[in-house]
C-alpha cells in the first residue's frame, strides 16, 4: 500500500482544498467516477453536494451542469426537444441540460417518477432517443444525484431497480471540527477556483486502465462469496445483484487504481462495499451507517 | 450451551456406580449449576469425560456402554460449542464431536488390546459396594415357600452363551447358585449367609490351585454369564469352569462368588477346565451331617429303617468313615450313601407324592413330617429339603442346593444365542456325599414327577409345571434380541481381559515371554503413526493449497499467543493488529503479509515458486519468534 505516485493524488489533494476534511468521500466519488458509475448523494441540503460535483468536474475539465428537480419538471426539460426552424423547415434538436459531461440531479426524489425514469435510462444506455432519434450522450458521462434524506416523506422515493443503476452511495456528512473551523475561516477555495492539470482524455486513459486492474482468482472467489452470502436466506437486506457485483468490482478496481495498485486486493473491495452495496441491500430505506455492509463482511468469514 | 452440558448430564447417571463416579457426578452437577464463566463450562465437559471414562472401567454392558459413548458424543459436543463460539446446530456438532471420536478410534484400539489388566482401573469395580439394594432372587435361606414366590416371578434371571459349542444337553442344564448346609430342622441357610467377604479366603485356598498367569495353553471362554442382580455375591454357573475373572472365586461347596457389588448386572466368563471340579471330591465336614435331632421325628424314624437295612448289607461298612464328625451324629453307624439314595428313591416313587406349586403352610413344628406323611404335596424345594433331612438322619452326608434349571435356548437375529434363565425356572435339588464318588446331584422332584435320576430328564421336564415357560411376548422377544447382542459384546469387552492379551501378543510375536519391552515399543510405535496419520489426514482435509498451509501454519502460531483472525478480517488488517500486539517482531511479518497479498492477488507473472519459497522462510521465522516471545 506504499502509493503516491499515483496520478489523481494531486486532484485528490485540490478537491480536498474545497471540500474540507472530506478526502475519503472524495476519493470514492473519485473511484465511481473512473469506474464509469453514477453517484447518489444522500445528506442535508449545504454539506458540499454541489462543491463536490463541481470540484470533479473542473478537476478533469469536464462541463458541468445542476438541475434542480421539482415535481412539475418533464422529462423533455432533461433531454432537450425538437424546435421547428421555419426558415429552413426543419427540425432542430435542442439538447437539454443533460447534456453534460456531469450533470448534477438535485434532489431527484422530488421529481415525477417519470422523469426519474428518463434520467435513469438515459444513465444506463448513454444516449437519449427524442421523437425516435438518438442522440448519443458525452463520454464521460456522471450523473451526481442528490436526494434529501429527511425529506423524503412527500416526494417519489427512487424504488430500488433504479437504485440499483447507481454506484455508489455517498454521505458526506458534516465536517470535522478543524475543516470546520478552516472553513468559517475562509481558507477553503471554491470550487471555480480549483487548479487542475488535467483533461477529459485523462479522465478517458484512467477509466480505461481501471478496466486491465488485475482481479485474481481468489479476489472473485471473495467478491462471489459476498454476493452468495447476500442471497442467504435468512440475512437481513436484500440480495445483490449480478449488476452489483459487478458495479462492487469495477469499484475495487478503481479504488486500487488510486491507492496505486495494479492488483484488487480484498481491503479494496471491503473500502468501496458499503458505498457500493448499502443502498442496494437496505433497498433505499438508511437504517444504519452500512450496517448491513459490515454484517455481510463479518459472514463472509475468513481470512482473506 | 449450558443446557447442551445439562443434557449430557440427563445422559451419564443412567449408568451410575462407584463412590468415585458417584462424588464427580456430583461434584460436577454441582459445578454445572454455579458456572458462569467459559472455562467453568469448559471444566463441566472435562469432568463429564472423565467421569464417563470411569464408569467405562466399571461397567461394560452394552446398554451402559452406548450410553457411556452418547455422553462422551455429548461432552465434546459441549467442548465444541465453547471452543467454535456461535455454532448453534446440534447435529452440526455432534457430527464433529462423531469425528473426533473417529479420529482418537485407533489410540483407544490400541490402547485397548495392549494396556496392561492390572493396576486400579480394572479393579474399580470393587469400590463400588454401596447401594446393595435386595433384590427378589434366591435366598440364602431355604425354608418351604420361598421358592414358590421364586416360581411365579417371569423376571430375567440370568444369561448364559456357550462361545465355541451350542448348549449342553437338557440333562446337564443344572445351574447351581448357593448351597444350604446348615439345617436346624425348618429351614436349610446357606453357610455365608449374609457376608459377602467373609470366609472367602479359606474357601478359596480350598478350591485348589488358582487359575493364574502360568497357565499354558489356557482355553478361551465357554461360558459367558450375565447375571441380573440377585442381592447376592454367589452367582449361578454349571458347577464346572474355570473363571477368567479375577473378581470371582470359586469355594469348596461349589457356589462361585463375585465380589463386586451384589447390587449390580454382573458379567463374567468361565473356562473349560480337564480336571473335574474340586468341589465334587472336597470331603464333607460334620455340618453336612448336622441334624436337629427329635424336630421331625417321623422321618427319623423312616432314615432309621433304612440305616438298619442298609448296615445290613455287608459291602456298607463304615461309609461315613469318610467323616471325621460323623461321630457326632447320634448312632455312629451309617448306610453308605448310595444304597441309601437307592432306598430313598424308591421309597420317593411309592408314595404317590403329587407336584403343586400352592401348598398350605407346613406347621411350625415338624414341618417335614407333615409334608411326607400328612400333606403329600410340595414343589422342589419341599422334596429336596425332605430328601437331604432323610439322608442326614440316615448318616449320609447330605445338603440341599438352589439355582436354576433348564431354561430356554434363544437364537436372536444377532448377536449370540444363548440360554435365557428366568426366576421362574429357579429350582433346588439335593446332593448327597456318595464314599468313593464325591458329591451326588440327586434330584427327588424327578422322582416324584415319575422321571429317572439324571437319566434322560428331556422326558419328564422340571418344567412341564411352571405353565409355558415359553409363552415369549413381543416384548419377550425384543429383550432377547437385545440380551443377544447384550453378551456378544460382553464376550469380547468384558472378556478380553490379561489372559487373552497375552494370547493375542504371543500369537502375533512368537512364544517369547520376555516380549515387554517389544511390546511396550510397539504400542508406542503404533500409536505414534497412527496418531500422526490422523493428525495428518485432518490437516490435509482442512487445508487447500500451500499458500493457505503457510497463512495456516502462521495462523496457528498466532491462536496460541490468543491472536485470531476477527469475523471479515483481511490479511492486511490483522497483519497490522499483529503488529501491534507484538512490536518486537522482525520485519518478516510486513514481507510475509505484502507476499502472500501478492502471491493471491498479484498479477501472474511473477515467479510463483520463488515466492512460495521466500514466503515459507518469512512463515518459519515469524513462527519461531512468535514462539520465543509468547507475549
Amino acid at each position: 500500500m506504499s502509493a503516491i505516485n499515483s496520478p489523481v493524488q494531486p486532484l485528490i489533494a485540490a478537491i480536498g482544498q474545497v471540500l474540507l476534511g472530506k478526502e475519503h468521500q472524495v476519493k470514492l466519488a473519485l473511484a465511481c467516477l473512473l469506474a464509469r458509475g453514477h453517484l447518489l448523494l444522500e445528506d442535508l441540503p449545504g454539506t458540499g453536494k454541489t462543491s463536490l460535483a463541481e470540484a470533479l468536474a473542473r478537476g478533469f475539465g469536464l462541463n458541468f451542469r445542476r438541475v434542480s428537480f421539482t415535481s412539475d419538471l418533464l422529462p423533455a426539460d432533461l433531454t432537450g426537444l425538437n424546435i421547428f426552424d421555419s426558415q429552413r423547415s426543419h427540425f432542430d434538436f435542442h439538447p437539454g441540460p443533460l447534456f453534460s459531461q456531469v450533470l448534477l440531479a438535485d434532489e431527484i426524489n422530488r421529481a415525477s417518477p417519470r422523469t426519474q425514469s428518463a434520467l435513469l435510462e438515459a444513465m444506463a444506455n448513454g444516449r437519449v432517443s427524442v421523437d425516435g432519434t438518438s442522440h448519443p450522450l458525452p463520454e464521460p458521462f456522471l450523473v451526481i444525484a442528490t436526494q434529501n434524506g429527511l425529506d423524503q416523506g412527500g416526494t417519489s422515493p427512487l424504488p430500488e431497480s433504479q437504485l440499483d443503476r447507481f454506484m455508489m452511495r455517498l454521505n458526506l456528512g458534516f465536517p470535522a471540527r478543524e475543516s470546520e473551523r478552516a472553513l468559517l475561516q475562509g481558507q477553503a477555495l471554491k470550487a471555480t477556483e480549483l487548479a487542475s492539470e488535467l483533461t477529459p482524455a485523462h479522465l478517458q486513459a484512467l477509466q480505461q486502465q481501471v478496466q486491465t486492474v488485475h482481479a485474481s482468482p481468489a479476489l472473485l472467489d471473495y467478491v462471489l462469496d459476498l454476493l452468495a452470502r447476500s442471497r442467504d436466506t435468512g440475512r437481513p437486506g436484500l440480495p445483490l445483484s449480478p449488476r452489483a457485483g459487478l458495479a462492487l468490482l469495477a469499484a475495487a478496481r478503481a479504488w486500487s487504481l488510486i491507492a496505486g495498485r495494479d492488483h484488487v486486493l480484498p481491503e479494496d473491495v471491503q473500502a468501496v462495499l458499503t458505498p457500493v452495496c448499502e443502498h442496494r441491500l437496505d433497498g433505499g430505506q438508511s437504517r444504519g451507517e452500512g450496517g448491513l455492509s459490515r454484517r455481510l463482511l463479518g459472514a463472509a468469514g475468513g481470512l482473506r | 450451551m449450558g443446557l447442551l452440558t445439562a443434557a449430557a448430564w440427563g445422559v451419564a447417571p443412567f449408568s451410575l456406580l462407584g463412590g468415585l463416579s458417584l462424588s464427580l457426578l456430583v461434584l460436577t452437577a454441582l459445578k454445572l449449576r454455579e458456572a458462569k464463566q467459559r472455562r467453568e463450562y469448559r471444566l463441566v465437559s472435562l469432568l463429564q469425560l472423565v467421569t464417563a471414562g470411569l464408569l467405562g472401567a466399571q461397567q461394560g454392558e452394552l446398554g451402559s456402554s452406548l450410553l457411556q459413548g452418547l455422553a462422551v458424543l455429548v461432552a465434546l459436543a459441549g467442548l465444541l460449542q465453547l471452543e467454535l463460539g456461535e455454532v448453534t446446530n446440534l447435529g452440526k456438532l455432534l457430527r464433529r464431536s462423531g469425528q473426533l471420536v473417529l479420529a482418537a478410534l485407533p489410540m483407544a484400539l490400541v490402547l485397548f488390546l495392549l494396556f496392561p489388566r492390572l493396576g486400579p482401573f480394572s479393579d474399580l469395580g470393587r469400590l463400588g459396594q454401596f447401594g446393595a439394594a435386595a433384590t427378589t432372587g434366591l435366598s440364602t435361606t431355604l425354608e418351604p415357600g420361598t421358592i414358590a414366590t421364586l416360581t411365579q416371578d417371569r423376571s430375567p434371571a440370568a444369561r448364559v452363551a456357550f462361545p465355541g459349542g451350542g448348549p449342553p444337553p437338557a440333562s446337564q442344564r443344572l445351574w447351581r447358585v448357593l448351597v444350604h448346609g446348615q439345617f436346624d430342622g425348618q429351614s436349610w441357610r446357606s453357610l455365608n449367609a449374609g457376608m459377602a467377604g467373609a470366609g472367602m479366603a479359606e474357601a478359596d485356598i480350598a478350591a485348589g490351585p488358582d487359575p493364574s498367569l502360568g497357565a499354558p495353553q489356557t482355553p478361551g471362554a465357554t461360558q459367558v454369564w450375565l447375571s441380573e442382580p440377585n442381592g447376592l455375591p454367589e452367582v449361578p454357573w454349571s458347577g464346572a469352569g474355570l473363571p477368567l475373572d479375577r473378581h470371582l472365586k470359586r469355594d469348596g461347596q461349589g457356589q462361585l462368588r463375585h465380589d463386586g457389588s451384589v447390587g449390580v448386572r454382573k458379567l463374567y466368563s468361565l473356562a473349560a477346565e480337564p480336571a473335574p471340579a474340586t468341589w465334587r471330591r472336597q470331603a464333607p465336614t460334620a455340618q453336612d451331617l448336622q441334624m436337629a435331632a427329635g424336630t421331625n421325628p417321623r422321618l427319623e424314624t423312616l432314615a432309621a429303617g433304612w440305616r438298619r437295612q442298609g448296615s445290613g448289607d455287608a459291602q456298607a461298612v463304615g461309609g461315613a468313615k469318610a467323616v471325621e464328625g460323623a461321630k457326632a451324629v447320634e448312632g455312629a453307624k451309617a448306610v453308605e450313601g448310595a444304597k441309601a439314595v437307592a432306598l430313598a428313591e424308591a421309597w420317593f416313587r411309592q408314595q404317590g407324592f403329587r407336584y403343586s406349586l400352592s401348598n398350605p403352610l407346613l406347621p411350625e413344628t415338624a414341618p417335614l413330617d407333615a409334608l411326607l406323611f400328612e400333606q403329600r404335596q410340595g414343589f422342589c424345594g419341599h422334596y429336596a429339603s425332605a430328601l437331604s433331612a432323610l439322608m442326614r438322619a440316615a448318616g449320609v452326608p447330605a445338603r440341599v442346593v438352589s439355582g436354576y434349571r433348564g431354561g430356554t435356548w434363544v437364537v436372536p437375529l444377532g448377536g449370540s444365542a444363548f440360554l435365557d434363565l428366568r426366576q421362574s425356572d429357579a429350582h433346588a435339588w439335593s446332593e448327597v456325599w456318595i464314599a468313593g464318588e464325591g458329591w451326588r446331584t440327586v434330584d427327588p422332584t424327578l422322582w416324584v414327577l415319575g422321571g429317572t435320576t439324571g437319566g434322560d430328564p428331556a422326558a419328564t421336564s422340571v418344567q412341564a409345571p411352571s405353565a409355558g415357560a415359553d409363552r415369549a411376548g413381543p416384548l419377550d422377544w425384543v429383550a432377547r434380541q437385545w440380551w443377544g447382542l447384550d453378551l456378544a459384546w460382553g464376550e469380547w469387552w468384558l472378556g478380553f481381559d490379561q489372559r487373552s492379551q497375552e494370547r493375542l501378543l504371543q500369537r502375533l510375536l512368537g512364544p517369547y515371554r520376555d516380549w515387554a519391552g517389544a511390546l511396550l515399543l510397539v504400542a508406542v510405535a503404533l500409536t505414534l503413526a497412527l496418531g500422526l496419520a490422523a493428525y495428518g489426514w485432518l490437516r490435509r482435509r482442512g487445508e487447500g493449497d500451500r499458500l493457505q498451509q503457510e497463512l495456516n501454519q502462521l495462523l496457528r502460531s498466532c491462536a496460541r499467543g490468543g491472536l485470531v483472525p476477527m469475523p471479515g478480517e483481511t490479511l492486511g488488517q490483522f497483519g497490522q493488529r499483529l503488529r501491534q500486539a507484538r512490536p518486537l517482531l522482525g520485519p518478516e511479518l510486513e514481507d510475509f503479509v505484502g507476499l502472500l497479498q501478492q502471491l493471491r492477488y498479484g498479477r501472474p507473472g511473477a515467479p510463483q515458486q520463488q515466492g512460495l519459497d521466500r514466503l515459507s522462510r518469512c512463515g518459519q521465522s515469524l513462527r519461531r519468534q512468535l514462539r520465543r516471545s509468547p507475549s
